[in-house]
């Protein structure tokens, strides 16, 4: 952009500058053009005169000999002009005698002019020399004489003329860009100076501000920019500490609330032993007691894992696992009647056990939840880049607007179910994009949703899991 | 196991009575502590079978009890962590505990578990034979280690995975394999477990920890024990 600005001021100053000189350069240059000739035609014209009325009947008798009629064109001659004479009824005469064929391309205007007893002339090439041809007859009424003169130092004068002009309007030229650069920094080195301290901006160094070093439009602009940069810094500050201070409410909330639901998680515990023993009213009481105290209890236990994602606390420590193995373990732990569709070889990737037991039991107790009795389908397939293991259900799927939405905290495709913190499926996104993966749903043709995780292939498939001896897992973990 | 006796050191008081009141009722002798220090003097004070420790004591932390405990005894000991972060677990099994248990805990679930670590404490009654690994001698029956008959200090723990990695000397053990033979545990325990206890027992007995040639990774699978 600012380069664009550059440029284009350059070319608008050279351009003018081009069209200056130009209009000046051919304006000089036709003028003294035409100057030159008329002075020349001028000077000719009364050298014709005094030729034809003086010098001429003074040389010729009548009717003029061939004698005279050489000695008037050596007259001519030594004064450096070629002639060319025609007697009446005579035969032409030329000096030199290579004029011969010039004569035969005077205008015929010019002749029939001359023929009536005026003065004519003619700028024509001669030779290739240009010239001015004038004519006229001598005393009047005599032989019909064309004096030819050299014109070429005209030619010659206007071409240095050009010459000049042309080298002046290149100075001209280089002079402006020169001028237009200088300009163009002083313009544009505020414009420069806002630009950097907005892209230190957008790279998140709030603390960037414009120098303002003048009182005229730009410094007015850049304490505009500055101000503006303040208020910016100001809201993005004040954002992020409330967001720390919501993150910290959350933490602390459910870090203190940990403390009494461990105290009811190990009460209803030896409660559920004793249910036998209470009157049937206060039984089903004592029922719902520990149902609720086991919801609170996994409710406490997601936001206490959501703060430590949020407050970036987490670690991964990859090893070797055998995805196969995982997922037959979270299958028998959360939901046993659930399909395996599991490769015949092993698959084993870098990662990390637990997390992925996270994951996959969440997204098993979402398929529960959302298509209770229906079949389940874990999938896992693996290819050389990349390993993923879907999650099938034949629930009511998740109108496709809301597909992303599910994986936000506290996100109830439908309103009406209430089972669950609401946080199962953000914490399973939180430790999928931990391990370098992430989780994708879409809705099954058929009905029903499949939520996919994808991972990233950390090493060889599928026969990655090379034995290696002698190696310390210490050290790779 | 007609007298168990447990201390139990926990700061909050509904804890501390509602686990009381279950290991109680499961049959165990349990006698309590709310802070560290006194937790401290009362093991100082009596014989116990087992110590549950919670982590976040006043005074002093349930770490901190648990290596002055380990100055002087091979009691089992369980860490009652109200995270089971990486660095929890960590910290508490270099500290010297056997096992952990995560906040909040069933009671049964924790009855469980320390039934296990007293099993494991009770040793493999009946076995007198002499086991050996490299430079290595085992005692099974007197559950000691030696190296050229200078003894090893090792836990209970790292006592039974020694044990039980020799016994398969040659044979890859997965680690879910050692946490349900040496721990007790069922399939969703920590393998962390493992690969801590390995590195500290490593530490007791190799020439070289950071070059294990007595015990040895197989990647992707889990551990063995050289023949």
């Amino acid at each position: 952009m600012i380069r664009g600005v550059r440029a284009r001021l350059t070319a608008t100053i050279v351009a003018l500058v081009v069209v200056t000189a130009a209009v000046l350069g051919l304006a000089a240059s036709l003028f003294v053009d035409a100057r030159l000739h008329q002075q020349a035609l001028d000077d000719a014209r009364d050298q014709a005169r005094f030729d034809l009325s003086v010098l001429a009947p003074s040389i010729l008798d009548d009717p003029p000999t061939p004698e005279k009629l050489a000695d008037l064109a050596a007259a001519f001659k030594f004064r450096g002009l070629q002639s060319i004479i025609v007697p009446v009824g005579g035969v032409p005469s030329y000096d030199p005698t290579t004029l011969q064929g010039t004569f035969e391309t005077l205008p015929a205007s010019v002749r029939r002019f001359v023929a009536d007893g005026q003065v004519a002339y003619s700028w024509q090439d001669v030779e290739g020399t240009p010239s001015l041809i004038i004519g006229g007859r001598a005393g009047g009424t005599g032989p019909e004489i064309y004096l030819i003169r050299d014109v070429g130092g005209i030619e010659l004068a206007l071409g240095q003329l050009r010459l000049a002009l042309a080298i002046g309007a290149l100075v001209a030229v280089i002079l402006a860009v020169v001028a237009a650069r200088v300009v163009a920094r002083g313009v544009l080195a505020p414009v420069d100076e806002a630009s950097q301290a907005a892209q230190r901006i957008e790279r998140g160094d709030l603390s960037a501000r414009v120098p303002v070093t003048s009182d005229d439009e730009f410094g007015v602009w850049a304490d505009r920019f500055n101000r503006m940069a303040d208020s910016l810094e100001d809201t993005i500050l004040r954002l992020e500490a409330a967001q720390a201070q919501n993150r910290r409410f959350v933490a602390d909330v459910s870090h203190e609330l940990r403390t009494p639901v461990t105290a009811l998680v190990a009460e209803a515990s030896l409660l559920r032993d004793h249910l036998g023993a209470l009157p049937p009213a206060a039984r089903r009481t004592g029922e719902l007691v520990i149902q609720d105290i086991g919801r609170m209890r996994d409710l406490v236990e997601d936001l206490m894992e959501l703060s430590r994602f949020d407050a970036a606390g987490e670690e991964v420590r990859l090893q070797p696992v055998d995805l196969g193995r995982v997922i037959r373990g979270v299958a028998a732990a959360r939901h046993p009647d659930a399909a395996l569709e599991l490769p015949d070889d092993r698959v084993v990737i870098d990662s990390e056990p637990r997390r992925l037991e996270r994951i996959l039991a969440n997204l098993l107790d979402n398929a529960r939840e959302h298509a209770p009795g229906a079949l389940v389908v874990v999938r896992l397939r693996a290819t050389a880049d990349e390993v993923a293991v879907a999650v099938l259900d034949r629930g009511p799927g998740v109108p496709p607007d809301r597909l992303e939405r599910i994986f936000e905290r506290f996100y109830m495709a439908d309103p009406s179910r209430r089972g669950g913190s609401g946080l199962g499926l953000a914490i399973a996104a939180e430790n999928a994009a931990l391990l370098g993966g992430d989780l994708l749903a879409r809705n099954r043709s058929g009905g029903g949703l499949e939520i996919q995780l994808r991972l990233p292939v950390t090493q060889p498939l599928p026969d990655g899991d090379r034995t290696a001896i002698h190696e310390d897992e210490g050290d790779d973990r | 196991m007609t007298d168990t006796r447990i201390l139990l050191v926990e700061d909050d008081p509904s804890i501390r009575e509602v686990t009381a009141i279950g290991l109680g009722a499961a049959g165990f002798t349990v006698t309590t502590s709310s802070d560290g220090v006194e937790g401290l003097e009362r093991f100082k004070a009596d014989p116990f079978d087992l110590v549950l420790l919670d982590v976040m004591l006043p005074r002093l932390d349930g770490y901190e009890v648990c290596r002055q405990i380990r100055k002087s005894s091979t009691v089992p000991v369980v860490m009652l962590t109200a995270r089971a972060d990486t660095m929890d677990v960590v910290v508490g099994l270099e500290a010297g505990a056997d096992d952990y248990v995560r906040k909040p805990f069933e009671v049964p679930e924790l009855i469980a578990r320390i039934r296990a670590a007293l099993r494991r404490a009770g040793g493999s009654a009946g076995e007198t034979n002499e086991l050996s690994l490299g430079p290595i001698e085992i005692d099974v029956a007197g559950r000691v280690a030696s190296r050229a008959g200078q003894p090893i200090t090792l836990t209970r723990t790292e006592f039974d995975l020694l044990l039980e990695l020799v016994r398969h000397a040659g044979q890859v053990l997965t680690r879910d394999t050692l946490l349900d033979r040496v721990w007790g545990y069922d399939y969703l325990g920590d393998s962390r477990l493992v690969d801590v206890a390995i590195q500290r027992l490593r530490a007791k007995i190799e020439a070289d920890p950071a070059a294990p040639e007595l015990i040895q990774t197989v990647r992707g699978a889990g551990y063995k024990a050289v023949r």
